[in-house]
């Protein structure tokens, strides 16, 4: 039996009065691509904190790369990328000091490190900015910079929270493309958090979460056919209730 | 420790990307030295034991270590605002090694000023100091650095935000440095003002800085004022302490963490 990527056993997270995670259950094989779907607030975030060992969970537990994210807090983060919301660049510094100094924190060897560096930077069309400060960037080129920061140091796991927000469309289409021949070149497992639906879509399984609740669980087509609807939106709206995108920003 | 490394080495790219802060590091203490060694020249022109203006030189150095460590270590506050905090804390190292890494990089940014003031400040008072004086002088300067250094990786994880810089400056900076030695001997404040001294870590720095370079005059009164070991063991308690309280700071979910990571309503 091999070990699930990421296996959460009633995990959960209380900021004081707020439970912002019930109890989640969530095993994630190994080369799976796992969708987090649900609105702003449903505990998507959190979910991806707790299992990154940002946060300490106030109940449950759970093994990520084989590693329990209490006890093996360096253990788990040796084996996962976690590409936040916002970037976590320094804008100051250019694309390639960035990398540089990111392969130091993850102990990468220099030899090691700079032909890596030119790889990636060469995989996602950096090659020519790698001397430009991050702030002259363009919002797409900063999240592909981050995306490359987060495997640089070849991950396991990849965490993507909402890796599309703020993006134009073509920029979205982009990335998109990246994350699929990540995933084609690897067998990268690869953890996404999304409130559009049509990002879950090509999940091969898609948890869908709200109020810090698992309301759903399955691959896209199970999901729609066990609520007998069309759509992962109708998915959202028959367990819960209410819309996916009327709730976004509560 | 490569993540060390990784983190003093863009503390170093950082400073010397802003030209600002780099000429205003440098040229600080030569502003006090025109403007305040002017006017506190002239006061102290009835005694000719020793001129103010060399005086001034150890604890303008010791300015020069403590706005260079104490800013660049406050500026984990910024690296939080900017998100590239996160970077860090979910690299596979532990929490103290960030902790460590600013402070090292703060205090080695701070010895590098200092160091650089002192060859353009030194023979402009006319102060050339012994090779055993230049020595302590370096000691001087790192282990003032650690101490500031740790002292405002505390800060900045007790800080939410970058408004809380000004207060930071009036209540933590100024007091600090005229509660050093280093505009006038601490023997002369009241015992209150004096006990407050001693609380205070640039007070050491700047008197090992006093023993270092002003030797002699210390028959006269104006060297250090306190025994060389005790300058050094209060600074190294400072950096110890300063380093585990901030270690642990940022070690707990409370501190820098929840901050990184708090929830949007």
């Amino acid at each position: 039996m091999t070990a699930a990527a990421i296996d959460a056993r009633g995990l959960g997270k209380d900021f004081g009065a707020l439970r912002a995670l019930d109890r989640l259950d969530l095993e994630v094989g190994d080369g799976e691509f796992f969708g987090l779907l649900g609105p702003n607030g449903a505990g998507k975030t959190t979910t991806v904190h707790l299992l990154a060992t940002l946060l300490a969970p106030s109940r449950g537990t759970a093994r990520v790369a084989g590693h329990d994210v209490v006890e093996e807090g360096l253990a788990v983060r040796r084996g996962i990328g976690l590409v936040f919301q916002d970037t976590t660049l320094d804008r100051d510094l250019t694309v390639a000091e960035n990398l540089r100094f990111a392969a130091r924190l993850w102990s990468l060897p220099e030899r090691v490190s700079r032909s890596r560096i030119d790889a990636l930077l060469r995989q996602f069309d950096l090659l020519e900015r790698r001397d430009d400060p991050v702030r002259a960037l363009s919002g797409g080129m900063r999240r592909a910079a981050d995306i490359a920061r987060g495997i640089l140091h070849e991950p396991r796991i990849l965490f993507l929270d909402e890796p599309t927000a703020g993006l134009d469309p073509r920029a979205r289409r982009s990335l998109w493309d990246r994350i699929r021949g990540l995933r084609a070149a690897s067998r990268l497992t690869v953890l996404l958090t999304t409130h559009y639906v049509e990002e879950a879509e090509p999940c091969d399984r898609v948890a869908v979460l709200d109020h810090g609740r698992l309301v759903a669980l399955g691959t896209p087509a199970e999901l729609k056919q066990a609520a007998g609807v069309d759509s992962l939106e109708e998915v959202f709206l028959a367990h819960t209730g209410h819309p996916l995108t009327e709730a976004d920003g509560a | 420790m490569r993540a060390v490394y990784g983190i003093v080495a863009r503390e170093f790219l950082r400073f010397l990307r802003q030209r600002g802060r780099v000429v205003a590091s440098i040229g600080r203490p030569f502003v006090w030295l025109v403007f305040a060694g002017a006017g506190f020249a002239g006061v102290f022109a009835g005694r000719n034991e020793i001129d103010y203006r060399v005086y001034m030189a150890p604890g303008l150095l010791g300015m020069v270590v403590m706005f260079g460590s104490l800013l660049a270590a406050l500026s984990t506050v910024t690296d939080r605002e900017a998100g590239v905090l996160r970077m860090m804390l979910v690299a596979p190292i532990r929490r103290s090694t960030v902790a460590l890494g600013k402070a090292l990089g703060a205090t080695l940014l701070g010895t590098a000023q200092a160091v650089v003031v002192a060859g353009l400040l030194l023979p402009i008072v006319h102060l050339r100091p012994t090779l055993a004086g230049a020595l302590l002088g370096l000691v001087a300067v790192v282990l003032s650095g650690l101490a500031l250094g740790a002292l405002g990786v505390v800060l900045a994880a007790s800080i939410r935000s970058i408004e809380n810089f000004a207060g930071v400056m009036n209540f933590v900076v100024f007091p600090m440095l005229f509660l050093s030695g280093a505009l006038y001997p601490v023997g002369h404040l009241g015992p209150v003002l004096r006990a407050v001294a001693y609380a205070n870590p640039l007070a050491y720095g700047v008197d090992l800085l006093k023993h270092a370079l002003l030797g002699a005059w210390a028959g006269a009164g104006y060297g250090g004022e306190l025994p060389v070991p005790l300058d050094c063991a209060a600074l190294s308690l400072f950096a110890i302490a300063g380093l585990t309280i901030a270690a642990s700071l940022l070690g707990r979910e409370g501190g820098v963490t929840r901050t990184a990571f708090r929830q949007r309503p």
